[in-house]
């Protein structure tokens, strides 16, 4: 496995051990990692199918959605673009390099799309428990009243002035993606806001 | 604070959006044919309507396209939102 350094992990000058894992007394924050991440882009009907058949998806096409199968999850972004992300923590250096040459032989090269290993580039948060939203909303300007109850509803916006990438996997537990530049700052400002929900 | 309707993905903080400038400035066929005051007039020139203003704005912080807004600019009521290409729906 190539070497892999978390963008949360040594900012905690507190808590050495185990610092991109936290615990609130409704809240349990993590990071989840590492994970595959890939943004596809096209718009034909080429592009479309031959994601399928290579990933067994099929792409999202109505807006704020997503689809899942048993390894993957694709992410509606915009009506030409998708985040796809493994569901299971994996050896990187292997599988991904698979997958992802895979894709852009048949897509790339072929000219059909693009696509872009995103791995390194977003960092993914895990949220879950009671008052997920309430801490989202102490910084959001989005309305989470039908997201929450909506699994698999995606959403991108801001959050304490960051942007995201919002993911319902399941009531009161969402994905959340950001920026690994950003990632450090988010995860202070999410920790330090826990503290009064 | 108002909330703008993405063509794409629906009601949304104006925060998310940004300012695209006028819309419908057709680019001229021929630049090399034109003065530099014509060519200046299509590059730097807008209208700034106090009133109804036909606009682009872009969705920045959600799906990043672009698209259109007919929108009163005295007091921020959008009249209609529509995508890049289409006809105003409104005069
Ligand atoms: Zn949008």
């Amino acid at each position: 496995m190539p070497n892999w350094n978390s963008a949360i992990k040594k900012i905690d000058i507190n808590n050495v051990a185990s610092v991109n894992v936290k615990h609130h007394s409704e809240l349990f924050i993590s990071e989840v990692e590492p994970i595959m991440k890939l943004n596809v882009r096209g718009k034909s009907r080429d592009f479309l199918s031959m994601i399928g058949k290579i990933l067994n998806i099929i792409l999202p096409t109505e807006a704020n959605t997503s689809t899942t199968n048993e390894h993957i999850t694709a992410l509606w972004l915009s009506p030409d673009e998708w985040l796809l992300f493994k569901n299971n923590v994996t050896n990187r250096g292997t599988e991904e390099t698979i997958i992802e040459e895979n894709l852009y032989k048949n897509i790339s090269q072929k000219k059909l799309g693009s696509v872009t290993n995103v791995s390194d580039q977003f960092v993914m948060i895990n949220i879950q428990g009671q008052n997920l939203y309430e801490l989202l909303s102490s910084g959001c300007p989005f309305n989470f009243n039908d997201f929450k109850n909506k699994k698999g509803a995606v959403s991108q916006t801001l959050l304490n002035h960051t942007d995201v990438i919002i993911y319902n996997e399941e009531i009161n537990k969402i994905n959340l993606f950001v920026r690994r530049s950003f990632s450090a700052h988010l995860w202070s400002w999410m920790n330090d806001s826990a503290r009064f929900i | 604070m108002f909330l703008i309707n993405c063509p794409y993905c629906g009601e949304r903080d104006q925060s998310e959006f940004s300012a695209g400038g006028e819309a419908h400035i057709v680019r001229p066929k021929q630049p090399t044919e034109l003065s530099d005051n014509q060519w200046a007039e299509f590059l730097f020139m807008r209208k700034n309507i106090k009133g109804v203003q036909f606009e682009r704005w872009n969705h920045s912080h959600g799906c990043r396209k672009w698209f259109n807004m007919v929108r009163d600019t005295s007091n921020d009521k959008i009249h209609a939102v529509y995508k890049m290409g289409e006809k105003p729906p409104i005069k």
